[in-house]
């Protein structure tokens, strides 16, 4: 086992090293196949890893490092959660790196883009196998490096450059909290391993274990872009498709969700912490898919959504389950790479247009795209039996059956939620492919295409019948409930079968509602008509969700703004003007001083002499005066 | 007869204060500043040789006597600086000399 | 070897040696150069050798020890001895002081001997106060190194290298003269309480200090330490001098000169008057807080990319002050790991820097931009450094600052939540100066050539090292543990 944990975090790191100080020197062709092999090595390491699972299993591979009673092991914990997180991110990753060969085929910078998605595996698979916190903070930081420079992968423009900061940026500011978290912990319990403080966290009073939970949800807000840390997601869609696809949508941002329910031993029995949780992810939800509803990117709306869907997991780790987030977190994955990339063709499709009310018609020339989109845009509105319908239901329901006022609020929140993800979801995919292909420049050749395409089909599978990982009750129950159950520490109320059916019966009727409004307002000739509105100025509330709420200009007014002001002030006025000028001030005023009492010395030689008897006066004056 | 040391002392006193008196007050002419050198010399003469009276011993007079000899040899010295000093500016004032500062 | 042999005064004086004869090659350049290379070679590579074959360290820590008499009417001694925190920083030193030497190679073009001569005596001052016990002798070191870095500064320097000079020296004499009324009011109290006079600093550690005069006398270390440290207020003469000198001279003040102070503070100033250092504790916290803070904050504000450094050194060096305030064993720890890895990285950054204005003469960090695509090694340098320096994992920093921090949490969380705000500020101005030099176009086109051979490699060794440490710590750890539970013990 320890050979496969190493290995599977080994072969991408050696990749991404080697493509990083010799990929511009080796053949594309290498470069590219190195990085691909890497991450299905990856792969293989896990499935062989998944085949010799008998049970929750912890590895120590080094020591990283030891000062006296802090002793941080490279220990890597393999249970459940972390096996089928490995699994999902080996394989979908895997898929993306397949996909961006095809789609970085025209950039001449392969070298680096191919280092960097493979040093980023490695980061986020250390991240989930870690043992140890200070282990999972590296594989923390580390995707979030990845990330800044992936985001910015096209260097040359500024606002890709300021996305990538943005983003680093913002999500260092959760990990900061995290950070604080683990000072703490290691404060009370002198050990920061995973399964020793979860097993733990009973010691503790209860204002201690809520204060380090709303710590670690800090943490989990800014990398899974929840409110109010979500501003650098939509911006990170600066990045290649590829890389919004596998880091801003599959892996990176569902960390957060997965080091809350990772913990949720230890903070899970806070209450005011979990229904933090879930406030912060029943209003993300909200927040996501409203602005979603009147984004005109095609990637942004993806972001929005991926927000959006992120929240509906906090949701579910803040009702308790944790199987139910993780379902969700597995069939996110599989269905947002799939739009991504499905969007990635689309865009290639349309030379970089991205925008969707400049689109349409795609149905016929890209047929494969347009079919596996269509899947991934059913699992995100939930339409009933796709994968997405069955794990987004399942933390709905969680949420209801938890019976409190707070979590029943956010159900009917969720159930809003969910209805207005339908609207928009379907609102794209009429945008996108229907009506007539008017605006359109003329295609690639479908060749181009086509080996991207291919990637789609997996991830529509999957999407589609991810639902089958963890059927609900009355179908017999799911493997990943009980493959899960036992580890996540919660044990949410289990619902009888009929009331689960009649919850999802509820679910379904939004979702196709949601399904049939877009229809109603987008499909046929009302697309046309909404094409001619997109040409006005939007009105106040469209550009209200258009620009995300404004946080992006309260923020700058509030926090950007003040403190590149107050940087310049406290380096002009008070390290020059103060320090500075005090210290030069005070040379000056020695300066003055001494030249003051200079011009004593006139160079007459008669008040030298005067000066010379009136010191000997005083002389012999003192003298008589001692002698008396 | 003998004069006590204390009445020498005082008459050196005297004379040194006038002397010091005259080198100060009188800066308009340097002459008058050397004038007032010597006497105030001549009052430290006077009190080497009373302690050489006093006490029977000649050190004090035979140091009076180098005293004379040095005190010749800087006032050629002194009058040759004056004369010269005199070419540069015509004048002998002392407040029209003020290049000795820092 | 032979246990008489003095190996610690060879270690300490063959760069002074050393730079003496390289002064006598004024004739000629080059050979003055090369020379002045292998003494520095030669210096590392007998540290190296020290530290690989040095014998198990004895109860007090020193493994190396040398006590001769000097002046005795004075009860001074020369008394030099070597522990594990002497050893690191020892090695440290030998190993920037080439690293300057060869980076910048080329960059003075005239009194070239004079100049490494100079460098080369630096070297030896500032071995000389990680080196002695005797507090005598340790002063006259402390100043002795201000002298030729003084000239390094004056005669090499640019921009208003004189007013810099002025500053720089000013500000850490008068600093250290108090140090030296301290120093000699210690020794004629432990004096007139044991009848024998001495400098020697296991004797004055058992001075019996009243408190208030204990609170005078470190005020006094304090003050002259916090000087050359810097401890903000006190570090108006870091900006000018970082910046207004040559680009070698940058990296041996920033790198290991720094150093001298929180070494100072760690071996004499807190086991000399350990009441006092507890009285002041909150004053160094608040402090090194601010420092850390004030430093990132105004370190934004730069766009003179020297300038921008310098302001993060003062944050940095923030975090050191923080772990020595704290004064627990995993604090400490930190605090020396921290100082072994901000010479490294704040080193190696200055020297990035440096590389740039020699090419370019010009350290405005908005004329550049898209630099990653036109020289992708010297970018792919810049970009580590960068990231080291704001703390990415799995880097050395990282390790320094993590268990600075956490030692930090456990004994004073108020302060420690402080210095984490430090984190993020780190960030922003380090991405910001990335943005600035690597990404976008250029406002202005600026021809550069990338690295030559000579240089990647010096670079790469540096940021082996800096992988390294992150990595894989433990060596110097181990090193520092013996004397850090000795220190913390007390």
């Amino acid at each position: 086992m320890t050979t496969y944990l190493s290995l599977m975090l080994l072969i991408p790191l050696f990749g991404g090293v080697l493509n990083a100080l010799v990929g511009r020197n080796l053949p594309r062709r290498l470069a590219e196949s190195l990085a691909c092999a890497a991450v299905w090595g990856s792969f293989v390491c896990a499935v062989l890893a998944a085949l010799a699972y008998h049970g929750p299993e912890k590895v120590v591979v080094a020591q990283w490092f030891q000062a006296f009673d802090l002793a941080l092991p490279l220990s890597l914990y393999l249970d459940p959660l972390s096996l089928s997180l490995c699994l999902m991110i080996c394989f979908v990753c895997g898929l993306i790196h397949l996909y961006s060969v095809f789609y970085m085929a025209a950039e001449a910078d392969y070298a680096r883009f191919f280092a960097l998605l493979n040093l980023f595996v490695f980061a986020m698979l250390s991240l989930v196998l870690a043992e140890n916190l200070v282990l999972l903070y590296l594989g923390w930081e580390g995707v979030g490096f990845c990330s800044y420079l992936l985001i910015g992968f096209w260097y040359t423009e500024k606002e890709n450059a300021d996305a990538g900061r943005k983003a680093f940026i913002t999500t260092r500011i959760g990990d900061t909290a995290l950070m604080v978290a683990l000072a703490w912990l290691f404060q009370l319990f002198g050990t920061l391993s995973i399964t020793q403080l979860n097993g733990m966290g009973f010691l503790l009073p209860a204002g201690i274990v809520t204060a380090l939970g709303l710590l670690m949800l800090a943490g989990a807000i800014g990398k899974s872009a929840q409110l109010p840390l979500m501003v650098w997601l939509p911006d990170a869609m600066a990045g290649p498709t590829p890389v919004s696809a596998m880091i801003h949508a599959a892996t990176m941002v569902t960390a957060g969700v997965y080091l809350l329910a990772r913990m949720y031993p230890l903070i899970g029995s806070s209450t005011v912490t979990t229904s933090a949780i879930a406030i912060v992810g029943g209003l993300t939800a909200f927040y996501g898919a409203s602005c979603a509803l009147a984004q005109r990117d095609l990637k942004r709306v993806l972001a929005f959504s991926t927000i959006s869907q992120i929240g509906y997991m906090m949701l579910g780790v803040g009702a308790g389950a944790i199987t139910a987030a993780t379902f969700h977190l597995l069939v996110h994955a599989f269905f947002k790479a799939l739009l991504f990339l499905g969007a990635g063709c689309v865009i290639t499709a349309m030379h970089h247009e991205q925008d969707i009310f400049r689109m349409g018609g795609l149905r016929r020339t890209l047929p494969i795209t347009f079919w596996c989109f269509l899947a991934g845009a059913a699992c995100l509105a939930g339409l009933p039996l796709t994968g997405g319908f069955f794990s987004k239901d399942s933390i709905l329901t969680a949420l209801w059956m938890k019976g409190t006022a707070l979590t029943q609020a956010l159900y009917f929140l969720g159930l809003l939620t969910a209805l207005i993800t339908a609207f928009y979801s379907f609102r794209m995919v009429y945008l996108v492919f229907f009506g007539s292909n008017a605006h359109q420049q003329g295609h690639h050749e479908q060749s181009d295409v086509l080996p991207m395409e291919l990637v789609l089909i997996p991830l529509a599978l999957l999407g589609l019948f991810g639902g089958v990982l963890d059927l609900p009750g009355y179908l017999g129950g799911g493997f990943l409930g009980s493959f899960l159950g036992p580890l996540s520490g919660a044990h949410p109320v289990e619902a009888s079968h009929t009331e689960e059916l009649a919850l999802q019966g509820v679910a379904a009727t939004l979702a196709l509602a949601g399904v049939f409004a877009a229809h109603v307002r987008y499909g046929g000739a009302a697309r046309d008509n909404r094409l001619q509105e997109s040409l006005l100025k939007p009105a106040p509330l469209v550009a209200f969700l258009l620009n995300g709420w404004y946080f992006d200009a309260l923020y700058r007014a509030l926090l950007i703004r003040p403190y590149q002001a107050l940087s310049r002030v406290l380096w002009q006025q008070v390290d020059e003007g103060v320090i500075n000028g005090g210290i030069d001030r005070l040379a000056d005023g020695v300066g003055s001083t001494g030249s003051w009492l200079g011009r004593w010395t006139t160079g007459q030689v008669a008040v030298y002499l005067l000066s010379f008897a009136a010191g000997g006066a005083l002389l012999l004056g003192y003298l008589a005066w001692r002698s008396l | 007869m003998s004069i006590p040391l204390f009445h020498v002392l005082i008459l050196a006193g005297i004379l040194f204060a006038m002397g010091l008196a005259c080198t100060i007050a009188w800066r308009a002419n340097v002459i008058m500043m050397l004038i007032g050198i010597e006497i105030m010399l001549n009052a430290v003469m006077l009190t080497l040789v009373g302690g050489s009276a006093q006490w029977g011993s000649a050190d004090g007079q035979i140091f009076s006597l180098m005293l004379m000899a040095l005190t010749s040899s800087e006032v050629s010295l002194a009058l040759a600086m004056v004369v010269y000093l005199h070419r540069r500016k015509q004048s002998v004032d002392t407040d029209d000399f003020t290049s000795m500062k820092g | 070897m032979n246990p008489d042999f003095p190996i610690l005064t060879l270690l300490l004086f063959l760069p002074l040696v050393g730079g003496l004869s390289v002064a006598l090659l004024w004739r000629n350049p080059a050979t003055a150069r090369f020379f002045a290379l292998l003494v520095g070679l030669a210096e590392l590579a007998l540290g190296a050798w020290l530290g690989s074959s040095a014998p198990a360290a004895g109860p007090t820590g020193y493994f190396l020890y040398q006590d001769l008499p000097w002046i005795e009417r004075f009860g001074i001694r020369y008394t030099l001895g070597m522990d594990g925190i002497s050893l690191v920083l020892v090695l440290l030193t030998a190993f920037i002081t080439v690293i300057a030497m060869l980076l910048f190679w080329q960059e003075v073009k005239e009194r070239v001997a004079l100049y490494f001569a100079l460098l080369l005596a630096t070297e030896t001052g500032i071995l000389g106060v990680f080196l002695s016990l005797d507090l005598f002798l340790f002063y006259l070191f402390w100043e002795a190194m201000l002298i030729p870095m003084f000239f390094l500064i004056g005669i090499w320097g640019n921009g208003r290298k004189l007013y810099s000079a002025v500053k720089f020296f000013l500000y850490t004499f008068i600093g250290s003269l108090l140090m030296l009324v301290a120093i000699i009011v210690l020794y004629l109290m432990h004096g007139a309480q044991t009848g024998s006079y001495s400098f020697a600093l296991a004797e004055l550690v058992h001075t019996q200090v009243p408190y208030t005069t204990g609170l005078w006398l470190f005020a006094a270390f304090l003050l002259a330490l916090g000087v050359k440290f810097p401890l903000v207020p006190l570090h108006g003469w870091l900006p000018d001098a970082y910046c207004d000198s040559p680009s070698a001279g940058t990296v041996v003040l920033a790198g290991i000169l720094a150093k001298t102070a929180a070494y100072a503070l760690i071996r004499f100033a807190y086991p000399l008057l350990p009441e006092a250092a507890h009285a002041f504790t909150p004053v160094i916290y608040v402090c090194a807080v601010i420092g850390i803070v004030y430093g990132a904050w105004v370190a934004f504000a730069q766009t003179d990319m020297k300038r921008l450094v310098a302001y993060s050194s003062v944050s940095h060096m923030g975090f050191i002050a923080l772990g020595i305030a704290a004064w627990s064993p995993v604090a400490l720890s930190g605090a020396v790991l921290q100082m072994v890895n901000h010479g490294i990285t704040t080193g190696a950054l200055f020297v990035m820097v440096g590389m740039l204005a020699e090419r370019t003469e010009d350290r405005e960090s908005l004329h550049y931009g898209g630099l990653w695509g036109k020289v992708p090694v010297l970018a792919f340098f810049f970009l580590f450094f960068n990231m080291a320096s704001a703390g990415l994992p799995g880097l050395n920093n990282f390790v320094g600052e993590f268990l600075v921090l956490v030692g930090t949490f456990r004994v004073a969380p108020g302060a420690a939540l402080g210095a984490f705000l430090g984190i993020v500020l780190t960030l922003v101005y380090t991405v910001r100066l990335v943005q600035d030099i690597l990404f976008g176009t250029p406002s202005q086109p600026v021809s550069l050539s990338d690295l030559s051979l000579r240089e990647s490699a010096t670079l790469a060794s540096l940021a082996v090292i800096g992988v390294y440490l992150g990595v894989h710590p433990a060596p110097v750890l181990d090193l520092i543990k013996v004397p850090i539970a000795l220190l913390t013990k007390a």
